[in-house]
């Protein structure tokens, strides 16, 4: 492990990589801070830059970028309630009121610390875990990889904090029967291509990503009258003082520890990522506080605001873990993150560490750099980032647009592909009108492929027959995890209305 | 019965999926391939099935939740409404409009005349009319990015099949 350690060092520590954290926490925090704009934008957006450059870079670029969208959002949370991420939900409960009591640069600097520490804290773990978990993951085989891929898509359905479990199933296949599109690799036949040349390769995943997400959510902010977007008029009250006294960082340090160990192992699971892992810190705090600690929960507290602030950027280290070592995404970022490593020909799971020590290693101590730059650089600037929040939409959004656009386009230089995009957004703003959430349909389409290859080859070894699912010890146990994960909110379904309320306008994790 | 959201996402992804399994059917086939478990048309065939089956439970579920609503309406819950801006369809429809544009020209006149047309008229579209935010949110932004691309990162753009 320490000779792993010591290549990630030397790769992530050279001065292009440090370079590349940099570039990607300052844009990530620039994206993420503006409603509606969150992790997944944000390094659909870097993706096209990525492919010119080597995969370590690469990665290095995109956790940044990651990491800075989601202290972005934390930044838009505190300064004017309009979470720009769904996991910077609950830092605006506590954060917000603190804007307004005037310690808005306190609170800043509170989710800066918090931030880091969580982020740290469960980089260690990753640490730990992953080559750990790595080398379990090596005596996998196809029926294994067929019911992890299954449990994985069934689990971010689960999770998937938008809304109704059953949508999320139909968004999961709805990506599954894209991800049919083209030649099949197996037997060279062609599928859904109704004879057009352009659809001989299927439908490149960063295509969908920049539609569903980049240009779908840069055209709702223009339909959708939120009171976000009137709230970003109004001039962002004072940062003011960063500081905070010896007595407040007592008194929030076990929250951090408390909330870095359950932001981790909540981003671990499949699915359920940084949303849940905050709201869960944000409870179990409450729920320890004392009766007159209680009261100042949404008024302002110092505990309220550490909690989901450290849990969300924990997470964000967690759902690396079942990227990196079995190639399933714990997030809907996670997974685009998974489709530009499978274009550079990567193929993420217990191999890469074998296979591609540098890229493994190198995003894992990236993240700890990471941490450091949006500590020593991000948080000064706070006050001169925080003038995004007040450029002009109209710029903005078809600035978003053309970059989106062409960001396709160099990848592929067939116009066509912008013809698709124009098409795939029209689909996604429908879909997003109707409620359903776009992560499961990206996750979908990434894993489609494997899951047919890994189901087609247990087949072949197993002379036709489906009995791996239950011959295999690992193979059944992950089947019944993944039925336990599908019943149980299918009942949930069956006994309560899964109707939602009015939701603010903030991205997908 | 009202129709919700839930109910015609349900039924549009009944009628596509019910579509896709149409297609599905239609993949050739090798000649034997028939008699083998796993074929071509193995997943998408599943996948369509599935979709018909989850959309048509859903569907159902809503269904079933209007009949106890209706039977207990006082504690049936009211979304809050959603507001969308008429303005803002038509700007939405005319970038949508934009983007095919920009497909058609982006080859046929080059990068720096199709991306500087396609930033003007979008930044129009959405209300600005300032003649230098015009400009310089268009031109310089092109040129810089062509700069980059072309000089910096050696990365083709087409020049414009008119011109040549």
């Amino acid at each position: 492990m320490s000779e792993g350690l010591l290549l990630g060092l030397e790769t992530a520590l050279s001065m292009q990589n440090i370079l590349f954290v940099i570039f990607g926490c300052f844009v990530g925090t620039f994206i993420g801070m503006l409603p509606g704009l969150g992790p997944i934008t944000a390094i659909a957006l870097m993706i096209p830059i990525t492919y010119g450059i080597d995969p370590s870079s690469g990665m290095i670029l995109m956790a940044g970028v990651y990491y800075g969208a989601i202290f972005g959002g934390s930044t838009s949370s505190i300064l004017i309630n309009a979470p720009g991420v769904a996991g910077t939900v609950a830092t605006s409960f506590d954060g917000y009121p603190m804007a307004l009591k005037g310690q808005a640069g306190k609170a800043l600097a509170l989710a800066a610390y918090s931030s880091f520490c969580g982020g740290s804290i469960a980089a260690v773990f990753l640490l730990i875990a992953a080559p750990a978990l790595a080398s379990v993951s090596l005596s996998f085989q196809s029926p294994d990889y067929f019911a992890l891929l299954l449990l994985g898509l069934t689990a971010i359905a689960a999770f998937s904090s938008k809304g109704s479990f059953l949508k999320s199933i139909m968004m999961t296949l709805f990506g599954l029967m894209l991800s049919t599109v083209g030649t099949d690799q197996a037997s060279g036949v062609e599928r859904f291509t109704f004879g057009k040349i352009d659809l001989l390769d299927g439908i490149s995943f960063l295509l969908i990503a920049m539609s569903m997400f980049a240009l779908s959510e840069a055209l709702m902010s223009i339909i959708r009258k939120n009171k976000d977007q009137d709230t970003m008029k109004q001039a962002t009250p004072e940062v003011g003082s960063l500081k905070l006294t010896k007595e407040e960082i007592k008194d929030v340090i076990p929250t951090i520890g408390r909330s870095s160990v359950l932001g981790f192992f909540v981003g671990v699971l499949p699915g359920a990522g940084a949303t849940i892992a905050s709201f869960l810190a944000y409870g179990m705090e409450r729920n320890l506080a004392s009766a007159k600690e209680k009261l100042n929960f949404g008024k302002g507290s110092l505990r309220g605001l550490a909690a989901p602030e450290t849990a969300n950027n924990a997470a964000c280290s967690g759902s690396f873990v079942p990227l990196l070592t079995l190639g399933i995404p714990g997030s809907g970022t996670t997974a685009v993150m998974l489709g530009a490593l499978m274009a550079y020909g990567i193929q993420p799971g217990p191999r890469l560490l074998i296979d591609n020590p540098e890229v493994f290693w190198s995003v894992i101590v990236s993240m700890y750099v990471g941490n450091v730059v949006l500590l020593i650089i991000n948080l000064p600037l706070i006050p001169y980032i925080a003038r995004a929040l007040t450029l002009p939409k109209q710029l903005l959004t078809v600035l978003i647009l053309f970059f989106s656009l062409i960001g396709v386009y160099l990848v592929s230089f067939n116009t066509f592909d912008i013809v698709m995009m124009a098409g795939f957004a029209v689909i996604a703003i429908g879909l997003r009108l109707l409620d359903f959430s776009m992560s499961p349909l990206i996750l979908g389409l990434i894993l489609g492929g494997m899951l047919e290859q890994n189901l087609r080859r247990s087949l072949t070894l197993f002379d036709g027959s489906i009995s791996f699912m239950w011959e295999r010890p690992i193979t059944l146990t992950i089947l019944i995890l993944t039925v336990l994960v599908l019943i149980m909110p299918l009942r949930a379904a069956f006994k309560k209305d899964n109707k939602q309320g009015a939701q603010p306008q903030v991205a997908e994790l | 019965m009202t129709i919700s959201k839930d109910k015609i996402g349900a039924l549009i992804f009944f009628i596509f999926s019910t579509c896709y399994g149409y297609y599905a059917f239609q993949i050739p086939l090798y000649p034997g391939e028939e008699y083998e478990v796993f074929t071509s048309q193995s997943m998408p065939k599943l996948y369509a099935i599935l979709g018909m089956g989850i959309a048509a439970l859903a569907l159902l579920l809503s269904v079933i939740e209007d009949l106890k609503n209706s039977q207990q309406p006082s504690t049936a819950k009211q979304a809050a409404p959603v507001f969308f801006d008429k303005k803002g369809w038509i700007q939405c429809a005319a970038l949508i409009g934009l983007m095919l544009y920009y497909a058609l020209t982006l080859e046929f006149l080059g990068f720096i005349l199709s991306t500087i047309s396609f930033l003007i008229i979008g930044y129009l579209i959405l209300g600005e009319r300032k003649p230098k935010t015009l400009f310089f949110a268009s031109v310089p932004v092109v040129i810089v990015f062509w700069a980059i691309m072309t000089q910096l990162l050696g990365i083709y753009l087409s020049a414009g099949d008119l011109w040549s």
